[in-house]
């Protein structure tokens, strides 16, 4: 879930109010206090990562007191065969369930845009469904389907599971693209001759990519951290890194996975700088 | 049922033959409704309503004494989701779920509004650091609160260095441990749509009720808060749902004992072996949640905006 | 169409960056893989045990020796245990880790499949004191594993001398004990503490071991089977219940730690091999049974978690102590249809 944000954010920088100019005689002061009111709020957010990437340094093995610093986790890692194998599969799920999720997700809007359909008001509601109910009902409903037609857990089950939370995500997406789009773009298309696929593969796909591209990474990143309803539909044999680092929660962490916090931490932020970087490109363009 | 003759007959052959009348993408043209509509039929459900379908008929059933189930259609397990025991944690959690949400509300809210008036360039930058931390593992960080909140952990040791307190607080293991972590996990979900929301409103009507004599408090009152509702409202259920069934920050912060709808749930179905009292508990859990989707789409809400501010 | 590619283009490169940082991780992980899957293990074997009892070296090395792929996964008690086995599709798991009672119940409830003795070449090995149980009396379903006790281990140096379940209820102990997340452990040292049997299913019984419990309450900080031991190395407990293994490595870890049996008694927890009916990989699961069974690799196991082994000459305790321990412990048995009772009792202690 916590991936949520990332869609949030693009409509978001489009919608700023101007500041307003002051001259009040307390301004220093009352400034001084909201910016440390902001500096504390970051600060809590960002403490307990803070702390883990200091202690994937740390030479002692407890993550208690800072003893010495030390790369030796970062050499560890690489010969953790466990952790390895949970990060592999967890980014197998997460690459094909977004790519079906997304496949799916797409089509799935632009057909409920374009069609009247049996079941469509039903359909329509029922896509919400896995965006607002607790994981956990998720998690357990689908546990309770796949005994009851002998899926057997594992690789295939989780990521089922995967596409099921994932394509609403997707749709709600692309959806936001699509009713955007200037509705005569597809009809001047389809006047010109084009065909129903032909308008939808040079017209409208290329106009919602970016609707696309975001419930993708939405898709992924959910994917990719989903705790609890991989953990009721993970079978032997299929840990995901989620689950692997809840069970050394459970029996004391090894530093080996600080280090593997802070590597994906430097992912992030060299993915976000980068995504930033095509934003503020896309929105030149567009104001060009 | 019209409806449905529709979509049939957008494939059938009697369609097809009409095709000549116009040019040869008619055809094509119910191939591209059946592919662009009948897989969310077949994902929605089969993926989503059949789970539910299926677990609402559990939640009658008569549980064994060892993880399997008999048909004999009994309600005995919603007369045990209120019975005491699981009363009392269904309680405790809406109320744990309540104080984060409450907490997120109101970190959220200043937040928001001191936000809003920083440069166009800064208020993007803080948006997107607020989002970093949450592009990590969810249980990583909330290990990371282990390691501060524990007996010997960053923060008691850091007081008690200083001298401000005597013996260590009790930080984790109790109900204080979740709401930390429940705040912790969930804060950006209420930031995201409330700064969205507040940053929306006319700076207009702010200098109005300033220049009508307004104080900070009554232009919260008068001019943000029923402006950025329905923002705040789509936080307060991103925010709530999840903290009454995220078991795995319950299991972690609250020491196995303190427990919430959540973990409550997964017991049923790791442990105590009671699949059908644990489809009765979702079910609950699921027409709480449907309610306040209803309440959220009555105050003005867009059911596409939830989660995403 | 300037309005197309205005669109399109960004959209473009966004797509290709994310694909190629993608790509760029999987080859990473895929490559790092490697020497691992180049043996390309054509049997698998399907595990479920406890968390904290088989390091997992051992399981390489098995899994280097034989090119047998072990899917590996943990439970934190017997309830989990049965819980998973029973919700499972058939075939789902080979190998399980029950203990005593649970073998008991398992039996009774048809999920195990017979073991072939004779094609345990290491069953020698065995201390015969430990074969023939009252649970399976020829083990026809289960060879013994190891075996766990329930211990109390305080801080000598901060607490008086604990001697018993009922010393745990004195006020310098508040929020200061951890115990073990066990419903049948936890719940029997309750009804051993409050003078009834550890298999006692009485209503007077059980209330008498909800009263103590509650008593209890206010010292307890944390429930935990997987690591109790983090609590008391950390200093965030300075007493507990749980398993001896735990204790002896937290008392390892912390000098002033003492490991005490409890005066009204404790439990006693066989864990056994057995095989889950409907089991897929039954070649693969009798060669890990008889790897395990190995001297040397039964000694490495208690050199890590030191439990009590059953092979006779994985010296753990000596001979007149570990009978004592055997006399004074009980063992868990299966209460038959009672389990809902205790099932509903433990739901309040939570």
């Amino acid at each position: 879930m916590p991936a949520l944000v990332l869609r949030s954010y693009e409509p978001y920088l489009s919608k700023v109010a101007v500041k307003k100019p002051s001259d009040n005689a307390h301004f220093g002061r009352i400034l001084w206090a909201r910016n440390l009111y902001l500096a504390l709020v970051m600060l809590f957010l960002f403490l307990p990562i803070a702390i883990l990437v200091v202690f994937s340094f740390n030479a002692s093995e407890m993550n208690i007191i800072f003893t010495g610093f030390t790369t030796e986790w970062y050499g560890k890692l690489l010969e953790n065969p466990n952790l390895l194998e949970a990060f592999r599969n967890t980014l197998l799920i997460a690459i094909i369930s977004t790519a079906v999720s997304t496949i799916l997700g797409t089509i799935s809007a632009v057909g409920m845009k374009q069609y009247n359909f049996p079941t469509e008001r039903v359909v329509s509601k029922l896509i919400y469904i896995p965006i607002v109910i607790p994981e956990i009902v998720l998690g357990i409903s689908l546990l309770s389907v796949f005994t009851l037609a002998g899926v057997e857990l594992g690789f295939w089950s989780v990521l089922l599971a995967h596409i099921t939370f994932s394509v609403p995500f997707v749709i709600t997406s692309v959806r936001s693209t699509l009713y955007a789009l200037p509705k005569n773009v597809e009809e001047a298309a389809e006047d010109l001759g084009a065909g129903k696929w032909k308008t939808f593969w040079y017209v409208t796909l290329p106009l919602i990519k970016p609707g696309i591209v975001s419930g993708a990474i939405l898709a992924f990143t959910l994917s990719l951290d989903d705790v609890v309803i991989s953990y009721f539909t993970a079978g032997p044999g299929t840990n995901t890194l989620p689950l692997y680092i809840y069970s050394i929660i459970k029996t004391g962490i090894t530093p080996d996975v600080n280090a593997l916090t802070t590597l994906m931490l430097v992912f992030t932020i060299i993915a976000l700088i980068v995504s930033s970087k095509l934003q503020t490109k896309r929105q030149l363009e567009r104001t060009l | 049922m019209r409806k449905k003759h529709k979509l049939a007959s957008s494939s059938s052959p009697e369609v097809d033959e009409q095709k000549g009348r116009t040019s040869s993408s008619r055809s094509v043209f119910d191939g591209h409704k059946l592919v662009f509509t009948l897989p969310v039929i077949i994902y929605a459900f089969l993926l989503i309503l059949a789970p539910l379908v299926y677990i609402l008929f559990l939640s009658f059933l008569t549980a064994d004494n060892y993880g399997g189930y008999s048909y004999d259609f009994t309600l005995q397990n919603y007369a045990e989701v209120f019975d005491g025991t699981n009363l009392g944690i269904f309680l405790k959690s809406a109320g744990i779920g309540l104080l984060t949400t409450a907490i997120c509300l109101l970190i959220s809210y200043p937040f928001a509004i001191f936000l809003r008036d920083k440069p166009l360039k800064t208020q993007n930058l803080i948006i997107k650091l607020v989002m970093v931390p949450f592009l990590t593992n969810s249980l990583i960080r909330t290990y990371g609160w282990i390691t501060l909140l524990r007996k010997n952990g960053v923060i008691n040791t850091s007081l008690l260095f200083f001298g401000i307190i005597k013996s260590p607080l009790p930080l984790m293991y109790n109900y204080l441990g979740i709401i930390i972590g429940m705040v912790y996990t969930l804060l950006p979900f209420m930031i995201l749509p409330v700064y969205s929301a507040v940053s929306k409103v006319d700076q207009n009507l702010l200098d109005a009720a300033e220049d009508l004599g307004a104080g900070k408090l009554r232009k919260f009152k008068e001019v943000y808060l029923p402006l950025t509702l329905a923002g705040a409202f789509n936080g307060s259920l991103m925010v709530f749902i999840p903290a009454i069934g995220y078991f795995f920050i319950a299991d972690i912060l609250g020491g196995g004992k303190a427990m919430i709808i959540g973990n409550l749930i997964k017991n049923q179905f790791l442990t105590a072996r009671n699949w059908p009292l644990g489809a009765a508990l979702s079910i609950f859990l699921l027409v709480i949640t449907f309610g306040l989707v209803k309440l959220y789409e009555k105050i003005g809400g867009d059911l596409d905006e939830l989660g995403a501010g | 169409m300037s309005e197309l590619s205005r669109f399109s283009k960004p959209a473009k490169a966004s797509l290709l960056v994310v694909f190629l940082l993608v790509l760029a991780v999987s080859l990473i992980a895929l490559v790092k893989n490697r020497p691992s899957r180049e043996d390309s293990p054509k049997l698998t074997l399907n595990v479920l045990n406890w968390t904290s009892y088989i390091p997992d070296e051992i399981i390489a090395d098995f899994e280097s020796e034989y090119g047998i792929k072990v899917n590996y996964g943990t439970y934190s008690s017997n309830e989990e245990l049965l819980a998973k086995v029973n919700s499972s599709a058939l075939g789902t798991y080979d190998l399980i880790f029950p203990s005593d009672y649970m073998v008991d119940l398992m039996i009774s409830r048809d999920l195990l499949a017979p073991l072939d003795l004779s094609r345990l070449q290491n069953l020698d090995n065995l201390n015969p004191k430990f074969l023939a149980q009252e649970y399976d009396e020829d083990n026809t379903y289960s060879v013994p594993f190891l075996l766990a006790t329930s211990v109390i281990i305080y801080d000598e140096s901060k607490l008086a001398p604990i001697r018993s379940y009922k010393d745990l209820l004195r006020p310098e102990l508040e929020n200061n004990l951890v115990i073990l997340d066990d419903q049948r452990i936890t719940l029997g040292a309750m009804l051993q503490a409050s003078g009834s049997s550890m298999n006692a299913t009485s209503s007077a019984a059980l209330s008498g071991a909800l009263n103590f419990y509650e008593k209890l309450r206010p010292s307890i900080k944390a429930f935990d089977s997987d690591s109790p031991k983090t609590f008391l190395i950390t200093g965030e407990t300075d007493a507990g219940i749980i398993w001896n293994a735990e204790a002896t490595l937290a008392a390892a870890e912390r000098d002033s730690l003492k490991i005490v049996y409890p005066a009204e008694g404790f439990a006693l927890s066989m864990d056994n091999y057995c095989l889950v009916k409907g089991g897929k990989n039954t070649d693969a699961a009798y060669l890990f049974i008889d790897y395990l069974l190995r001297d040397d690799v039964s000694q490495a196991i208690v050199d890590e978690y030191p439990y009590i082994s059953p092979n006779l000459s994985v010296a753990s305790l000596p001979d007149s102590e570990l009978d004592e321990i055997l006399s004074r412990g009980t063992y868990v048995k299966n209460v038959g249809a009672d389990i809902k009772k205790l099932d509903k009792l433990w739901a309040k202690f939570k």
